[in-house]
Order: C-alpha cells, then structure tokens, then sequence
C-alpha cells in the first residue's frame, strides 16, 4: 500500500462513561515525527494507552480504529496485541523511575524485554544491548548493567528506557512526555538523542508533550489535543498560521516568536546532521 | 549493629540454651519428683518444681521451643495462603479474585475462640498430646490467613497498578514473564507478615492454653504453665511461678523487634 500512512488514528475513549477523547483523528506517516502538544487534563496519556491497547488496565473504555499497517489495533485480541506491543510499537514513558522494576536490575530489564519477542540466545542480545547503550551514551559495562534502577540518575534511567523501547526496531515509537521528570540539560539531551535515533532507525515518533518549545525543536508536523479532540493539525513550518484558539494561546506561551525558534531547529538539525555523518563514517 | 539484628542474635542465644537445658541427660519435662512438688530452686531443679513435681526449667525450655516451633510452622503455612490467595485475588481472573476475597471476609467474621471450643470439644479424649498440639497450632494457621491474604492483596493491588507493571505491559511481555517480574517485589510484603504471624501465634497459643483448650498435659506449653498462676496460694509459695511469664514476655519483646526493620 504504497502513500498509506504507517497509522491512522479514528477513535474515541472515556472511563466509565465518561468521555476523555471525544473526536481523535490523525495519520502519521513512517518515519514521521508528530509532535502532539495539548494542556494537561487534555487527555493525552489516554490517547497513549489506547494507541497500546493499555486501556483497560487502567479502567478505560476505547471505541473507534487505530491502523497500524493497515491493521486495526482497537480490534485485535489481547494476544495479539502482546505480540506488537515492544516489537512493533514501542513506548517511552513519563516518570522514568516509576516505569523500571526497582527490585531487578537493568540486565534483567534488557534480558525480559528481549525474550518477550525472541527465543534465540544471549548472545544476540548481548550485541544488541552493547550497541543500544552506546546509541544512548551509558556505558554497557557489566557493573552498570548489574545497578538496580535506585542506583541510577533519572536521566540514565530515561535513557535505558529508549535503549529499550528501541530493543526490537519498532515502526512507531510513542513517547509520553518523555521530559517532564528531567531536569533542562537532561531534557535537551535526551530530545536531542530521540530526534538522532528516530533519524537513525527511521522509526516514526509520536512525541506527546505539552512543551511547545520542544515540539518546535523536534517534530516534523504538530498536533493539537483540546478537550479531547484534535483541533489544529499542520506541519512545524507552518505553525504561525494557526487559527484555533487553543493553539493561540499555546503560542503566546513561547518565550520567543515560532520562527525564531524554528531556527534554531534548524541549527540544531545541522549539528544533528553533522553527528550522523560522523557516526556514520564511525560505524563504517 | 541494628537493633533487629542484635534481637535476632538474642533469640537465637535463648533457643540455644532452652535446646541444651532439654537435650541434658536426666532432662525430663515429665518425670515427676513426688518429694518435691511445689518446690524453689534447688541443687536437682535450678528453677523449682511444679504442682505435680516436674522440673520447671525443662518444662519451660521445652514449652519455649515447642511454642515458638509450632508458630513458626503456622506462620509458614498462613504465609502461604495468604501469598497464594491474595496474588491470585490481585492478579487473576476478576470473578476469582472476588471469592477469594469473600472466602476471606467470611473467614474473618468467624467466631474462632467459639470455633476452636468446638473443634477442640469435637476431638475424641483420647487425642494424643502430639496430636493436641499439632491441631492447635493447624487452627491458628487456618484462623491466621485471612487477615495477612488481606493484607498481601492490598500491597500486590498496588503492584499490579504500578508504572513498572504497565511499562512490563507496554514492552509485550508475556503473562508468565509478568509473574516472574512482580515476584522480587513480593517478598518485601510477604516477609513482615511472616514475621508479625510467630508472636501473635504464640500469644494465642498461651491464651488457648490459658482455657485450657490448647496443647495438652503432659506436654508442656506456655499457656498450660500460665494456668498455673490461677491458683493464688500459689503465687506467694516461690517467686520461680513467675519464670514462664518472664520468659514469655521476653520472646514476644525479641519477636516483635526482629521486623521493626523490614
């Protein structure tokens, strides 16, 4: 199906019979990276757990189809839904600490990540997890893979957690305010390496956030979740020809003009750029 | 050294002692010198006799390690219970988690002194003493399960709701991969509950036996030697009546500090 988007969203959810998501519709095509901005209480954690058939766990209610590869994810069984869940579509959580089982180590992490969709052997994984650490600059000694997620900074452990959301290669990657635990160095670092690694691994990205400023610095198109629906929906570039308020007033939250910041996005893609040639050159 | 630790190391001093003041030879908690009942200490027995004769330190030393064995078992076996029953009510299927949870209530609302009258009264007079005993302690285990099943479905509830299982979710894992991810954390509610589960037995031991509905004669046990003090007359005959309490209160001390850390 060659100009069909990798996922094409038309749903609606709500817990116990009161709605969240009322009118959700957008496409994202592979390797695209949708910035999806909206206030909190807008509803956007719901949208990630409906796009992972995670709902239910958390007493919610979802309607409507969400195609991933032509596949509709709403109606797929729990089986099923096992089977794309790590593999196909990956998510990077909120509050990294939370997100990592405080009692086992970060080699286990890898090790039942890794076998949730593999039977082949260690030694696959071994590789895989040494160049994965690498990718997202921790270091893959056996002394940091034995810490437990207490041992370790936030911003190491939200690191680990991108290591392994990009275990399997996956088509899609959500990411659920993957920043808003991190301090503004962090921050700037690990949107920087999701920005090099979405790149890397063309995988498409949905970055839900309700900072602006970083959507503006890592997305090809925006979104804009209000009240539960989507209401502004264009391209980065484009972003000062919005029109619905909700937009507006997220706007006049920026600490400079949109082209400013637009262009130091573009700077920061140039330096990106240079890192991936250099790293390129590195691998070859 | 931690507090915990150091109660630890005493317990385990006092069970060493009660272990060889049962195992010396000529060391019998039956064995009755018909001279001296009711005796102080002596040069024969160092903490006095019983009513009936029997040396009172052997009886202790063997009440102490037979009670504090018993509770053990018994708290293993309700930890079990309650670990399987309230994992299963938190992870499993909703409409079995719900029985689960109303075979605990009912448990709960028993009248248990009630029921172990009945169960005790319902045991032919022939039960051997062993037998009394094992029973004893196998109706304290049935009784003690549900409160701590409660009190593990609560904190696996919690588990089962935490960011780290969703995120387990979210990374496909399969559902034995998820039993065994959520285990290590089970532990750290399963160990205190075992550890508050030996003292509370004990003292329901002693109680039963204060009733006379706990281990029978002539094994000894806490609860039987607290039956002594009913007698008044007795109480001013030598200060050596009062060990069992003494010692009784000193386990439970020890016992309870042990889980203060964990």
């Amino acid at each position: 199906m060659i100009g069909a988007p990798l996922l094409r969203v038309a749903l609606e959810a709500g817990y116990a019979g009161k709605p969240v998501l009322r009118d959700i519709r957008f496409d994202l095509q592979a390797g695209e990276v949708l910035g999806l901005v909206g206030t909190s209480g807008a509803g956007k954690s719901t949208l990630v757990l409906s796009l992972l058939g995670l709902l239910p766990w958390r007493g919610g209610r979802v309607t409507g189809e969400a195609l991933l590869e032509g596949q509709n994810l709403l109606a797929l069984s729990e089986r099923r839904l096992r089977e794309l869940r790590g593999r196909k579509i990956a998510l990077i959580p909120q509050s990294p600490m939370s997100a990592l089982n405080p009692a086992i180590s970060l080699q286990s992490h890898f090790n039942e990540a890794w076998r949730a969709h593999k039977n082949d052997g260690s030694g696959a994984l071994a590789a895989r997890v040494d160049a994965l650490l690498a990718e997202v600059q921790l270091p893959s000694s056996d002394e940091f893979l034995h810490k437990r997620p207490g041992q370790i900074s936030v911003g190491q452990a939200q690191r680990v957690l991108i290591a392994l959301a990009l275990l399997h290669r996956p088509a899609l990657i959500i990411a659920d305010e993957p920043t808003s635990a991190l301090d503004p160095v962090t921050q700037t670092q690990v949107v920087g390496m999701l920005k090099r690694l979405s790149r890397l691994h063309g995988a498409a990205l949905l970055y839900v956030s309700h900072d602006l400023v970083t959507v503006l610095q890592l997305g090809d198109r925006i979104a804009v979740l209000d009240a539960g629906m989507i209401v502004e929906n264009l391209a980065v570039t484009e972003i000062e020809q919005a029109r619905h308020p909700a937009t507006r007033a997220l706007l006049e939250t920026l600490p400079a003009p949109p082209h400013v910041l637009l262009s130091f996005r573009d700077r920061t893609a140039f330096e990106f750029q240079i890192c991936n040639l250099v790293e390129e050159a590195v691998h070859s | 050294m931690k507090f915990n630790l150091v109660a630890a190391w005493l317990l385990m001093g006092v069970v060493l002692i009660a272990a060889a003041i049962v195992a010396a030879p000529g060391a019998s908690y039956s064995k009755q010198d018909r001279l001296l009942p009711l005796a102080g200490a002596t040069i024969h027995h160092w903490a006095g006799t019983d009513a009936l004769g029997r040396d009172r330190l052997v009886r202790v030393a063997a009440a102490l390690l037979l009670s504090l064995g018993g509770a053990l078992a018994a708290a293993a076996v309700t930890t079990a219970a309650a670990a399987g029953v309230g994992t299963l009510a938190a992870f499993g299927p909703r409409g079995l988690g719900w029985i689960a949870l109303l075979i605990c209530d009912v448990f709960l609302a028993l009248p248990w002194l009630f029921l172990l009258m009945m169960v005790r009264s319902a045991l032919p007079l022939t039960t051997s003493p062993a037998n009394s005993a094992a029973i004893t302690f196998l109706v304290l285990a049935a009784l003690g399960w549900p409160a701590c099943a409660r009190a593990v479905y609560r904190g696996a509830v919690d588990l089962k709701r935490s960011e780290w299982m969703l995120h387990a979710r979210a990374e496909g894992l399969r559902d034995g991969q998820l039993i065994r991810y959520v285990i290590p954390s089970l532990v750290p509610l399963l160990l205190p509950q075992f550890l508050i589960c030996i003292p509370a037995f004990i003292v329901a031991e002693a109680n039963l036996g204060a009733l006379g509905l706990g281990v029978g004669e002539p094994l000894p046990s806490w609860g039987g030697m607290l039956l002594e003090l009913d007698n008044s007359a007795l109480l001013f005959q030598t200060p050596w009546v009062y060990l069992p309490v003494i010692l009784l209160v000193i386990v439970l001390l020890l016992l309870e500090a042990i889980p203060a850390e964990a």
